[in-house]
This record gives C-alpha cells, structure tokens and sequence, in this order.
C-alpha cells in the first residue's frame, strides 16, 4: 500500500510540474506571437509614413529645397526597408540599428521642414494641404503607437524568459531574443 | 469594425470612465462601426441599445472607498459569451486592473485587445501583490492607452512597459454653442464665478474656495459665486461667515445642458482641486463654452492647461493664492478674453474628431500585429506601393 502511495504522489508531482512547464511554454509561445505581429506592425508603418512623406514631397505643396531634403531622407528610408524585405531579416532580427537610424533622419527630416509656420501657410495657401499633412501626422501617430506597443510585447518577452523556468528548461527554444526598437518618431504636425 | 467597449463602472452611477466610454460608443456608431458596451447593470435598467448589461454591481471596499463593481463565476461566463458572440475585430477595455468587468473580459479575450488606464493613483502594494494574478491577462494587452502623462507614469512604475497618451475625449461643439443664461451672467459690479462638483468632497476643493471668499468680498463686494453640484449646502457652509453664505449661490445637481450653459454664463470657472484628479476633462469643458478658466497647479491641470498658457494656476490649497489670482483675473478683461480665445483652440485638441481617430488608429495598429505573419515580405508588393506613394 505504501508504495502505491508513493506512486500517487510522484504522478502528481511529474502532472503538475508538467502542466507549469507547458503553461509557461503556451504563454511564451503566445508572448513571441505578439512579438511577431507587433513587429510586422511597425514595419509595415515605417513604410506607410515613408510613402506618404514621399506623396508630400511631390505634391508641390513645399517649396523645392524642401521637397527635396524631404524626397530624400523618405526614399533612404524606402530603401532601407525593402533592403530588409529582401533579406526577410525582419522577422529575424527585428528593425535594426540602421533603420533606426534612418527613421530618426526622417523624423528629423520633417521637423525641420514642416516647422508650424510653413504649417499655417501651406494650409492658408492650399485647401488640399490640409488633407495630406493630416494624412502625414496619422502616418506618424501609427508608428509611434507600432513601436510603443511592440516594444511593450518585447519587455513583456524578456521578462518571462529571464525567468529561471525558462531558462533552465529552454522553453523559448530557438526563437531570437527580441529587442527593443529605440528611434525618434515624434512629428508635430499641427493642423 | 466590430468594437467590443468594455466599462468596469455601472452607466448609472456619474464617472468619468464610464461617460469617457459612453461618448467614445456613441461617436464610433456614427462613424459606422458596430459597437457593443458591456457594463455592470441591473436587468431592470432602461439602457441605450448598444450597451449589454452584465449584471448588478456590489458595493465592495476598494482602493480607499466603496465602489460598485462586479465580479464572480457567473459574471466571468458572462463576459466571455459575450466576447464569443460579439465577434469583435478589437476588445478595447477600460481599467483593467480594477477588480471587475475589464479584468474579467481581459482573461477571457482571445484575439486583439487594447486597455485604457484612466487613473493615476493605483495602490501599489496591492498592485503588486496581485501581480501574478494579473501578468497574464496583461501580456494580451496588443496596445495600451493612457489618458494623460501621470496615468502613463504609473503605467511604467507599476506594470513595466509603456502607454501611448491619448486624452479623454469632449464634445467640444456641444458646449461651444451652450447659449449663457441671463441670471448666470456676471455685470462689472457683480461678476459670477462658478465652482462645479460634488460639494461634500474636499477633494474637489469647495473649502479652499469658500476660505478666499471673505478676501473676495473684501475686494469685490458684489461677487456671486454660483455652486453647481450634489450634496447639501449646510453641511459645507456650516460656521461661515455670513456675508460668505450670502454670496454662495446653490444650484444643487445640474443637468448636462444647464452645466454647459452654466459654465459659458459665468465669468471665471475655478476647478480648485487639491487630488485624486489623473485628467481633468471639465476644465476642457470649461475652455470649451468659452469660460477663462483659473484651477490648481495639479499636473493633470497644469497639463491640460498648457502650463498655464490656456488657462490661469494658483498653488494647489492655499486659499491666498486663489483669491491673488482670481482677482487679478476679475481685474483684467484683457486676459480674460485672450484666455477665451486660445482655451477654445486648446479644447479642440480634446475634441471627440481628433481622439476617436487616434483610438481607432489604435485599434487598426493593433488588429495588424494580430494577423498572421506570412513566411516573408514579399518585396515585389512594398516596391509597387512605393511608386504609387512616389508618383
């Protein structure tokens, strides 16, 4: 009887640690999922702010030094993501330095052209102005918000894989610790 | 979009969270999108068409007081019914970390879900107590929304992780049209300044008002302050001078318009507050019917207030200061209307146009990192984008 006892205990014992592991391993599971998604967002968002800075450049709103800068710094940036594409790194290793880089020129890059004096002008001057710089703030809120939510998805990852679970029983398996994306994407555009 | 609202607070009890969700239903409905409420409620109350009652709140003690929330197994199989038939593109609750509906729809939601943090004093010890508990509800979070600076600030203290701000919302031509009521008005001998909320609590700050108000008089003989709000008089009153209770006029609770018409009607608005305020969404009401507003240093307020620039401060409990203030605010119709003029473009900013589209962008932000990733990007697709974008 007693050992039957003892066999009980164990089998519960191997259940239970059984079942913690695969809930972890479920949640972890979930967790790299939204870290997947979060970063197909944001990129996907880096290059719709690109392309709309590219429309505004060559909507003949700015005059054409800014234009230009503007056209430039949007296609760098066009490029640098269809670089990434290509190499289907994205998933891989997340946006990386140099597009970071990249983005915070862009962003520099419209600050320094659409100050809120060429703002009020192109809109008092263009009635279409107004649609295409709201088009532009949208495109820029949504990639704040991508970055700040993937980033989010990937504290909420390291923080369960610095768990000694985890670590000890390697529940992340091959998937590649996410990081943090750290760019300057905030655009005032006040129309 | 099929939008799942989740409110933790009964639509029948007054609350900032829950009139932030009844105005963000409404202004999605009239976008288009289909949109259900799910709220504590009993079966019996009259609700409006989109809102699912979940059943009856329970006054339990929570967070320093009695709130009415709503919790258990039966509500929790509710929820997720109510998840389950709603097909909802995005379940978007609020306050997630109080112990009642949004928790529970937190737990039971599958697929793109977004929470808004509306408070910014969260006890911390309780917080993290209960931090398990809550880890895995709160890893479903694809977007988090903070209504301010502060409520974001405690967002990253207590839960790690960021928030992106986005204000509550106002309906700001609702109050821009609200058309003055003569016995509101103030003239130059007897100007009006109104004060709005539950008058019994301190935290809104009615003492503070009531203690400048003999240095008011003293300026101003015929100031009339015009008191707006629940709660009875003579237990606030109580001992006051009388020539203080002579010049406080009670108008017990208003309604919506008559607060808007109120608020346009008087000459100075004061929102002295000494807490417990995370936004401060009447002051954006205040700006919007055009009332110079005066409120204290609060950093909600100071936020909201553009530092000052679109409304005037005084130090938060000091009585002297107030009454420095809001005489030098009475003795310059200058300033009054320039604070008129831009508190009303500021208000706009909190207009319900402007921060239901960064909610929504929230939403489509966050539905987009939930669909499935395919193998690779191809680049043939972004490159055709790319010249549309470029022609």
């Amino acid at each position: 009887m007693h050992r039957w006892d003892w066999i009980v205990v164990a089998v519960a014992v191997i259940a239970l640690v059984a079942w913690y592991l695969s809930y972890n391993a479920a949640r972890l599971d979930r967790l790299h999922a939204r870290v997947e998604g979060s970063l197909a967002s944001l990129d996907a968002q880096i290059v719709r702010r690109a392309e709309v800075s590219l429309e505004l450049a060559n909507a003949q709103l700015l005059d054409p030094a800014s234009s230009m800068l503007l056209a430039e710094a949007a296609t760098t940036s066009l490029d640098t993501s269809d670089a990434a594409a290509v190499q289907s790194e994205v998933q891989e290793h997340g946006v990386d330095a140099r597009r970071a880089r990249v983005e915070t020129e862009l962003t520099h890059t419209l600050r320094a052209t659409l100050t809120p004096s060429v703002i009020a002008s192109v809109v008092a001057e263009r009635g279409d102005a107004r649609d295409e710089l709201v088009r532009l703030r949208e495109a820029g809120e949504r990639v704040q918000l991508s970055r700040r939510f993937h980033n989010d998805a990937v504290h909420d990852v390291r923080r369960v894989r610095a768990k000694p679970v985890a670590r000890l029983f390697r529940l992340a398996g091959h998937t590649s610790l996410p990081h943090l994306v750290e760019f300057e994407d905030e655009v005032p555009v006040d129309v | 979009m099929r939008i799942g609202l989740v409110s933790p607070y009964s639509f029948d009890v007054p609350g900032g969270v829950q009139l932030h969700v009844r105005d963000l239903a409404e202004y999605l409905i009239r976008q288009g999108h289909y949109v259900s409420v799910l709220a504590p409620a009993d079966d019996d109350t009259p609700l409006p068409p989109y809102v699912v009652g979940a059943g009856k709140a329970v006054p339990v003690p929570y967070n320093g007081s009695v709130a009415r929330l709503l919790f258990g197994p039966v509500t929790a199989a509710r929820v997720g019914r109510w998840i389950e038939h709603g097909r909802f593109d995005v379940v978007h609750v609020h306050e997630p970390v109080s112990p009642s509906l949004s928790m529970l729809a937190m737990w039971a939601c599958e697929g793109p879900l977004v929470a808004t943090f509306h408070t910014s004093n969260v006890r911390s010890r309780v917080l993290h107590a209960a931090r398990p508990l809550l880890q895995a509800g709160l890893e479903k979070i694809g977007g988090r929304i903070a209504v301010s600076a502060e409520a974001r600030a405690t967002v990253r203290t207590h839960l790690g992780g960021d928030a992106a701000v986005i204000p509550n919302g106002v309906y700001v031509d609702t109050f821009a049209q609200a058309a003055p009521r003569l016995r509101w008005q103030g003239i130059p001998q007897r100007p009006t300044v109104v004060f709005l909320g539950r008058i019994e609590e301190p935290r809104k700050g009615l003492p503070v008002l009531l203690e400048a108000m003999p240095r008011l008089l003293a300026a101003r003989p015929g100031l009339r302050l015009l008191i707006a709000g629940p709660g009875d008089p003579r237990e606030v009153l109580g001992p006051v001078d009388p020539a203080v209770a002579a010049a406080c006029e009670f108008l017990g609770a208003v309604s919506e318009e008559d607060k808007a018409r109120l608020l346009s009607s008087g000459d100075i608005y004061v929102a002295p507050n000494t807490g417990g305020e995370s936004f401060g969404i009447i002051l954006i009401e205040a700006m919007s019917s055009g009332a110079p507003v005066l409120a204290s240093d609060l950093p909600a307020f100071s936020a909201v207030l553009d530092e000052g620039r679109t409304g005037a401060l005084f130090r938060g409990g000091d009585a002297e200061d107030l009454a420095n203030q809001l005489l030098a605010l009475l003795n310059d119709p200058a300033r009054r209307r320039h604070l008129r003029q831009v508190g009303d473009a500021r208000a706009r900013e909190f207009d319900w146009s402007r921060v239901a589209a960064q909610i929504v962008s929230v939403y489509e932000t966050v539905i987009a990192a939930n669909l499935p990733v395919p193998a690779t990007v191809p680049a043939a697709r972004r490159s055709s984008r790319r010249r549309r974008g470029g022609s």
